[in-house]
């Protein structure tokens, strides 16, 4: 036994000692550097992904609320509540809706959520009767009659403690409490408005819930999984139009959905930075094959085997390996919290401590690296002859086949990317778009280089004599696709980033309204009317229109039953699964344009305008007859026109227009949007008091607060681009390394026939900032065309040049490349040529 | 041509007998490097190999030292006959018993004169305290002031001498030196012989010396000269 730990002892010991040595290698540092930035890229996404991943499962039920729910916008029938008692089947009902609470002369708009006496089903709720106070565990029951509990940013909203009386539609209510934790609280994004709880019996005393408020209604179920499949069974045939059920399997709320989406986007970042890193890895283990080729063969001649060779590499890279990924991993565990605190706001809850899992992915990922990029390029030394030592002018001659360093190559990409996805197809296509791109820069580079030849007449000396040095254009197309690639990762988010959210608000008038009025009710409308003329100073010379909103499912066309699953088409399956909003205009609104049929003429009282893209994937016609299930009641009209909308352009929009008066004896509310002056913005209040029922939404704070969370998650994930960088300077150093024996030779040649520093510093650097700025710009063009493709697939928006970002390419690649460039050869401006030649 | 006897003898170091190097071209006759050739080196002896540019010198040395096989023929080094056995077999065999002194010194450029000098010793994990013996053999031509310096911190000589030190550290029974002072002028030159010869007389190591310079050939025991694919002595 003893025996055995003293031959560990002494590998351990070589390998220590071979690591020192190795150390003093540009080679070793430049895989070294590229293996931590990779090793930390990776892993600070996946202890981040890992943490909320374990958060989001904890969630998962507790979001629900329950083990099954059922929504629907109407009031569910009481036997839902009744068949699932009988079965033994825990249940509690929320009924929840947007309402605006008042005290003096503030008013904040809150999501009421009044809950039966079970509530909550699964979790606990927590509440402190004070701002600074931690939560305690209190069971729904103990909220009394005329008290509600209500989130923190409620309090802070209106500078009120808790015990402060306020106006909720027609009902004072106490706030006798502060809401810390709820089971179903949920992501907290988009959830603008504070929670306010209160008893679902203290309802109906406030007035606010009319057939045609926007409220949810859901219906909480809890119990073992056998009763609650039966109670799925009956209830599934009873389901009216409008109720939906959700369980765990229906897959995750859309919040955690954009979060699992955001987490792949990161991962794909630090991927970016791993596949660059391993290019540089790939360059840095040629140059090292390169100069090891004369070790080899001395180990060789003093008797060592290839045995004792490979493992000596093995054993070296494994070292090499491991240290950068431990390390790594350390400075991933750090980064990560950068990334949770920039990301909080996407996650409802503190998250959990990190598993072993990503610990294992760093090393991993190191190890595939070495193996895949380095491993290939060294291990074909095994095969170098001893006598090479002694051929001092021969070229090195080592087993040409390539087939293994490229399939190694390949798998070892293909094994990152998948180590990143944990998709079999998205690895696959995205090896292929990866090897498409690399393709892609390397022809665009080659060809471009050999059009510069032919026009070099044209050139400057500097960049002629460059090009026409052997094997340059080889070398120069290797440079413009390594750091092309990189650049490109960088400046398409720099374009999403800054350019497409800069061009969305642009779109947007100077006046565009900042505030919408809904749950107007119908005896309010002229009164309301009158006080916005009273009001039309404040209101920057525009005049609102009040809209009337009736909420309808689309059931019939032409007679034909409608079934969602009909249509591929996700907008239309959205459209037909919930109840959409019906308004009546006088006039076409603005920002819409008719694209077919003609506009209600005066007096008329039948037919339907559609949106034209809504029409076009419901495949609809002029004539076509629809039927709309409107609280109940049938309500069928003829299609007379088709129109375009501007969505965007801060307007109430309507997919269904119908024509006055057809409404008229419709369950309706009505909504308008108006601009006002934000140094006036009192006047709201002083509205709501005049209408306790209406809502005020302040888009403008909207607006701000979705743009911080999408600034902050790009930051987020240019925190990551910035290993790319990172990834790129090691590539650019790496390439620059690995042509340094080549270019050394070069200058000497070029020195012995006369060539002046000043020259020598001019060719360089004119090489470098070409390489550089053909790089910017490839990476420039690509970024432009993929962030004007994804503008128009997500944001609708039209195609637009960015010359800007083709300079801010073109002079980025050009003084970076050319400053590293000009930096790593200038040492070799100070040897004299014959020393030049006399090095090894 | 010179006939030396053909059977390796208790004595005998290196043999070589009708040993042959052919290069095969595609477009012409195959092209003759080392033609027929018997050789017969005794153990602690030392010859010099001289021949014109091109003349295969480096081809018998490599072939001689088992880095490189003959086309046809026998070569027993240290008692084996090494055409039978493949690459690891032949590096086994000279694990510790052959040394090599190059034109270009072949020092590692990222290892001091001591790692250099180690180097060797590491193979062998059988070798106790390795680095007090490549200290000791560096002291011997000269560089005890010098361990911890790389080869970029050394003049020509001083790494001609390292590659000495790590050429003798393992008190080899063969040293094979492919033009040991090509690369150096002829003051350091003449230094650099100085200690080989010291070093190969208190070894008894048997020394295959090739060389351009007549003067160094003429202090070997014995003088080949390779012309036309043929050995003779000189």
């Amino acid at each position: 036994m003893n025996s055995i730990n003293n031959v560990f002892y002494a590998i351990w010991q070589q390998g220590l000692r071979q690591w020192r040595r190795h150390w003093r290698m540009a080679e070793s540092r430049l895989l070294f550097l590229a293996l931590l930035v990779s090793v930390t890229a990776v892993s600070s996404v996946t202890f981040f992904t890992d943490r909320s991943d374990q958060a989001m499962q904890r969630q998962a039920s507790k979001i629900l609320g329950g083990d099954l729910v059922v929504q629907s916008t109407r009031p569910l029938p009481p036997v839902y509540q009744q068949h699932a008692s009988t079965l033994g089947i825990q249940s509690a009902a929320i009924t929840s809706f947007p309402s605006m609470i008042r005290i003096n002369d503030a008013s904040q708009l809150v999501q009421i959520r009044a809950a039966s006496t079970h509530y909550p089903l699964l979790g606990s709720l927590s509440i402190a009767t004070t701002l600074d106070q931690a939560g305690i565990p209190t069971p729904f029951s103990q909220l009394q009659s005329g008290h509600a509990w209500a989130e923190p940013s409620l309090f802070a909203a209106l500078g009120i403690q808790p015990g402060a009386t306020v106006q909720l539609g027609q009902s004072t209510v106490k706030l006798s409490a502060v809401i810390r934790q709820s089971p179903d609280q949920g992501a907290a994004v988009f959830e603008f408005m504070p929670q306010v709880l209160i008893a679902a019996k203290d309802l109906p005393a406030t007035g606010l819930l009319t057939p045609a408020s926007r409220a949810k209604f859901s219906l909480f179920l809890s119990g073992d999984s056998p009763s609650i499949q039966t109670y799925r069974a009956w209830l599934e045939p009873r389901l009216q139009t409008a109720e939906t059920i959700r369980s765990l399997d229906d897959g995750l709320p859309s919040m955690q959905q954009a979060l699992q989406r955001g987490q792949r986007f990161l991962s794909l970042a630090a991927l970016l930075s791993v596949i660059l890193a391993g290019v540089a890895i790939a360059l840095t283990s040629y140059s090292l094959s390169q100069r090891e080729t004369a070790t080899v063969a001395i180990l060789k001649t003093l008797g060592a085997s290839r045995k004792h060779i490979l493992l000596r590499y093995t054993m070296q890279l494994f070292l090499l390996a491991t240290s950068a990924a431990l390390i790594g991993i350390i400075l991933g565990f750090l980064l990560q919290y950068a990334l949770v605190y920039l990301l909080q706001d996407w996650m409802g809850e503190q998250l959990p401590a990190p598993g072993g899992l990503p610990v294992l992915s760093g090393l991993l990922t190191a190890w595939v690296m070495v193996l895949g990029f380095a491993m290939p390029q060294l291990t074909r030394l095994v095969t170098l002859p001893p006598v090479h030592i002694l051929q001092r002018h021969r070229p090195v001659v080592l087993n040409r086949t390539l087939i293994i360093p490229i399939l190694a190559l390949v798998s070892g990409m293909w094994m990152l990317i998948w180590l990143q996805v944990h998709d079999t197809t998205l690895s696959m296509v995205l090896l292929a778009g990866l090897l498409v791109i690399l393709a892609g820069f390397w022809l665009v580079a080659r060809f471009l280089l050999w059009g510069l030849q032919h026009m070099q007449r044209h050139l400057s000396r500097p960049v002629r004599a460059f090009l026409n040095l052997p094997r340059a254009n080889f070398r120069i197309a290797l440079l413009i696709m390594v750091f092309g690639v990189g650049f490109f990762s960088l400046l398409l988010l720099t374009a999403l980033r800054t350019d497409l959210i800069e061009r969305w608000q642009a779109t947007l008038p100077e006046h565009a309204p900042n505030y919408f009025l809904i749950n107007i009710q119908p005896h309010e409308v002229s009164a309301m009317e009158r006080t916005i003329r009273q009001y039309s100073q404040v209101l920057e010379g525009t005049h609102p229109q009040l809209y009337p909103m009736t909420r309808g499912r689309l059931t019939h066309i032409n007679g034909q039953a409608v079934v969602a699953s009909d249509f591929d088409s996700r907008r239309a399956r959205g459209l037909l699964d919930r109840e959409a909003n019906l308004s009546t205009a006088q006039t076409l609104p603005p920002g819409n344009t008719l694209t077919q049929g003609h506009w209600f003429k005066p007096g008329v009282s039948t037919g339907l305008s559609i949106e034209a893209g809504i029409a076009h994937v419901l495949r609809l016609k002029l004539g076509d007859i629809l039927t709309f299930d409107i609280a109940g009641e049938a309500f069928r009209q003829p299609v007379t026109s088709f129109r375009t909308v501007r969505w965007d352009n801060m307007q109430p929009n309507f997919f269904i227009l119908a024509a006055p008066g057809a409404l008229q004896d419709k369950p309706r509310t009505y909504m308008t949007s108006l601009y006002v002056d934000p140094a006036d913005q009192q006047w709201i209040p002083a509205l709501i008091r005049q209408y306790p029922s209406i809502s005020a939404i302040n888009i403008s704070t909207v607006l701000s607060k979705i743009k911080t969370l999408i600034d902050r998650a790009a930051f987020a994930v240019q925190t990551l681009f910035l290993f790319t960088l990172l990834s790129g300077i090691t590539v650019l150093f790496a390439a620059l390394q690995s042509q340094k024996a080549e270019r050394r030779k070069e200058i000497a040649i070029l020195k012995s026939m006369g060539a002046s520093h000043a020259y020598l510093r001019r060719s360089i650097i004119s090489e470098f900032m070409l390489i550089g700025a053909i790089a910017g710009l490839l990476a420039a063009s690509l970024a432009m065309l993929v962030s004007n493709l994804l503008a128009y697939q997500l944001f609708d928006l039209n195609p637009a040049l960015n010359p800007g970002l083709l300079l801010t390419g073109m002079t980025a690649g050009a003084l970076l490349v050319g400053t590293g460039g000009y930096l790593n050869v200038k040492g070799l401006f100070q040897v004299s040529p014959k020393a030049l030649f006399q090095e090894q | 041509m010179t006939q030396i006897p053909t059977a390796p003898s208790r004595n005998t170091s290196i043999t070589s007998s009708h040993l042959s190097k052919k290069i095969p071209l595609k477009s012409a006759q195959d092209l003759i490097i080392l033609d027929n050739i018997t050789l017969h080196i005794e153990t602690g002896t030392s010859v010099a190999i001289t021949g014109t540019s091109g003349s295969g010198k480096t081809t018998l040395l490599g072939i001689l030292a088992g880095l490189d096989l003959p086309s046809s023929g026998q070569v027993h080094l240290l008692g084996t006959e090494i055409s039978q056995l493949d690459e690891d077999q032949r590096a086994r065999l000279r694990l510790g018993k052959v040394g090599f002194v190059y034109q270009s010194f072949h020092l590692m450029s990222h290892l001091t004169a001591l790692e250099n000098v180690m180097l060797p010793l590491e193979l062998d994990h059988t070798i106790a305290a390795p680095q007090q013996q490549a200290t000791q053999a560096l002291q011997q031509v000269g560089l005890g002031a010098r361990l911890n310096h790389l080869p970029s911190q050394l003049s020509g000589g001083e790494q001609q001498r390292v590659a000495l030190a790590r050429a003798f550290v393992t008190h080899p029974k063969i040293l094979f030196a492919d033009e040991p002072t090509g690369n150096l002028d002829q003051q350091t030159g003449h230094e650099i012989i100085e200690h080989l010869f010291t070093l190969q007389a208190q070894y008894r190591t048997t020394l295959v010396l090739v060389t351009h310079d007549p003067a160094l050939a003429a202090r070997c025991e014995r003088h080949y000269r390779l012309e036309q694919a043929q050995l003779e002595l000189q």
